[in-house]
């Protein structure tokens, strides 16, 4: 425990205020080729002809690869989990957003590779698109991909990520008022300083050097092999030092397309994303949509929650069905509600797919539940604050899973809030713990949910 | 055509019009200044000429031809740092690292030319510069630190180590 309290240097605090760190952009390989990537002009179309030829044979091109070099085409982010793939690392039969990438190049610099890649011959047929997650389940929707407009293989092949808890009817039957709101965060890129950017160098015996600005090494690590075939120890990865990443560098963006071009021209190879392809190609926090209908009582109690969530993944599943999955965990966010009915869909859409961004799926459902929280006391006149407390997680209450609570933290943290904001707390709201429920903090509609701490 | 880049001079090869970022990071190996977009927005690439900050990303070498370019390798080494080097360090002002080179060097030159502890002042200077790790709070307290001349027990933070990606090799 040294440590904690303490004035600690950063590690690499100095070599980063003298300009001494070594980023992968940075890394300097002699006989290193450019790459440019063909990507996508349309949001939703069939691929109809692809013809790389011109580019092959122009001068100064070592390598062009599509979907037809990639030894393992389909590999998803989570299929060692045992979630099926469904994203062609090159775009083969149809393209789902705007910019993904179906060709690359590898040239002896930035302009003539940006010429090779000019010089590829694509013909798309171009089809709607759809970018509304509220209208992917209409009858006449554009149709975005090859499992349907949502995901469908969750556990025992269900379409949704469902929580069913207490009896959810009983609630609203039985409630004073009933509280709807929806919630609508929008996507955000990430922005990180550092654009992708990776470096593959091939060695004399046999093996990758992969310079990598992820996040996620040993994902990485995976996600290569087994596109490529190969085994692990085939492969190199040097990381750690990474420009930003708030969760856009968990996908594995760069590492194999460089991997491949270095393989087929025998050379060490760079691909740095420019800002534009930054913003436009990169993945995205997903933009959420939430719908929550709560059964209250008109002293502050909420009695049961229904909860509609559409997730928009974009054009394929990547990491969105684990994100979601984490969201119903924490649909009544830091409160305990017994009687649950929750939905959660992933749904496609022809954007750019989504993923991980600093608390992946539940600060969207953060920002619902506490929204929410504070629409209740409005709705009701109550203070928000003891709304809050009165609902709050305590020690033997069960999260929407089934957790059992041992230590939860929201009682002294809204108390601690209320506090900083010179907000006054009644005194029984004031002295409140997180001890087990009793009295009055313990009403009928809380008693069967909840669970021994000692089991857990 | 010459350059005196942090006090070495240097002939440079690169035809006249190649973005002064690129001929320090391809050509002369001096890789502090990132090309963070290379349209001029985010600070990353700026460098000093002849003392004032400038996005290397946005200037033809020819542009300043002669000149001296400093970077932030050149305002002081790992043994020797730099008031506001000693400053960024010891407020955190750096986290990932990839904006600290060019906001670096626009804390130099704002604290070289006179520059107060006043944060919206400091704010007014570094305006042009993204940084998506800190919020920005910690950047300006660095900055008002050296501009006030505090100083800073660094016995330890001056040990700190490189982090260096190691070359390849494949062993």
């Amino acid at each position: 425990m040294k440590a904690v309290g303490a004035r600690l240097p950063r590690y690499d605090g100095v070599a980063h205020v003298t300009g001494r760190t070594v980023f992968v952009d940075d890394v300097r390989i002699p006989g290193t080729l450019w790459v440019k990537a063909l990507r996508s002009p349309a949001h939703h179309a069939d691929v109809k002809g692809l013809d790389v030829r011109k580019a092959e044979s122009a001068k100064g091109v070592h390598a062009v690869i599509t979907w037809k070099d990639v030894p393992l085409l389909e590999y998803g982010h989570l299929s060692a989990l045992g979630i099926p793939a469904d994203e062609p690392l090159l775009a083969k039969d149809d393209v789902r957003y705007k910019g993904q990438p179906i060709a690359l190049v590898a040239a002896e610099d930035e302009e003539t590779a940006l010429e090779a890649v000019e010089a590829i011959e694509l013909d798309l047929e171009e089809k709607p698109a759809l970018f509304d997650v509220r209208k992917a389940f209409d009858a006449d929707a554009p149709r975005v991909h090859h499992w349907g407009n949502w995901y469908p293989h969750f556990e025992a092949e269900m379409d949704r990520r469902q929580i069913r808890k207490g009896d959810v009817d009983r609630a609203f039957d039985e409630a004073d008022a009933i509280v709807q709101g929806v919630y609508r965060p929008a996507a955000i890129e990430h922005v990180p300083l550092e654009t992708q950017v990776c470096q593959v160098v091939p060695e004399p015996n046999g093996r990758l050097t992969i310079y990598s600005c992820t996040q996620a090494l040993y994902f990485s690590l995976g996600v290569v092999a087994a596109h490529l075939q190969v085994p692990l120890n085939k492969l190199k990865l040097v990381g750690g030092t990474v420009g930003g990443g708030f969760g856009g560098k968990v996908d594995t963006a760069t590492e194999t397309m460089c991997s491949l071009l270095a393989l087929k021209s025998g050379r060490p190879v760079k691909w740095r994303w420019t800002r534009e392809e930054e913003f436009l190609c990169s993945s995205t926090r997903a933009p959420w949509h939430m719908e929550i209908a709560d059964a209250v009582s008109k002293d502050g109690w909420i009695l049961g929650r229904k909860m509609l969530t559409l997730h928009d993944s974009g054009g394929y599943a990547r990491f969105s069905p684990y994100g979601l999955t984490k969201h119903s965990f924490h649909h009544t966010g830091a409160y305990t509600i017994p009687n649950l009915s929750f939905d959660g869909y992933v749904v496609f859409t022809n954007r750019v797919p989504t993923t991980a961004m600093r608390g992946f799926g539940v600060t969207s459902v953060s920002f619902a539940t506490e929204t929410h929280m504070s629409r209740i006391a409005d709705v009701l006149g109550l203070d928000p604050f003891e709304v809050r407390l009165r609902n709050a997680n305590r020690i033997g209450d069960t999260s929407p899973n089934g957790v059992v609570y041992t230590d939860p933290s929201t009682v002294p943290t809204i108390q601690a809030i209320a506090e900083h904001l010179g907000h006054e707390l009644s005194a029984d709201y004031r002295t409140m713990t997180n001890a087990k429920r009793e009295g009055e903090l313990l009403p009928e509609h809380l008693v069967a949910q909840l669970g021994n701490p000692e089991d857990h | 055509m010459k350059l005196t880049v942090n006090g070495i001079e240097r002939e440079i090869e690169s035809p006249p019009l190649t973005p002064l970022l690129f001929v320090l990071r391809e050509e002369l190996e001096v890789t502090s200044p990132k090309a963070g977009c290379q349209q001029g927005g985010c600070g990353a690439c700026t460098v000093l000429v002849d003392g004032d900050p400038r996005r290397s990303c946005l200037t033809a070498v020819a542009a300043v031809a002669g000149a001296e370019i400093t970077t932030a390798e050149g305002i002081g080494a790992p043994e020797e740092l730099a008031p506001v080097q000693q400053a960024f360090t010891h407020h955190y002002a750096a986290q990932c690292g990839f904006c600290t080179a060019g906001m670096l060097v626009a804390a130099h030159a704002y604290v070289e030319g006179g520059g107060t502890d006043d944060r919206h002042a400091i704010s007014e200077a570094l305006a042009g510069h993204v940084c998506r790790c800190t919020g920005y709070v910690k950047i300006i307290d660095a900055v008002a630190a050296a501009a006030r001349g505090d100083s800073f027990d660094l016995a330890v933070t001056a040990e700190g180590q490189y982090t260096t990606m190691q070359s390849g090799g494949g062993s």
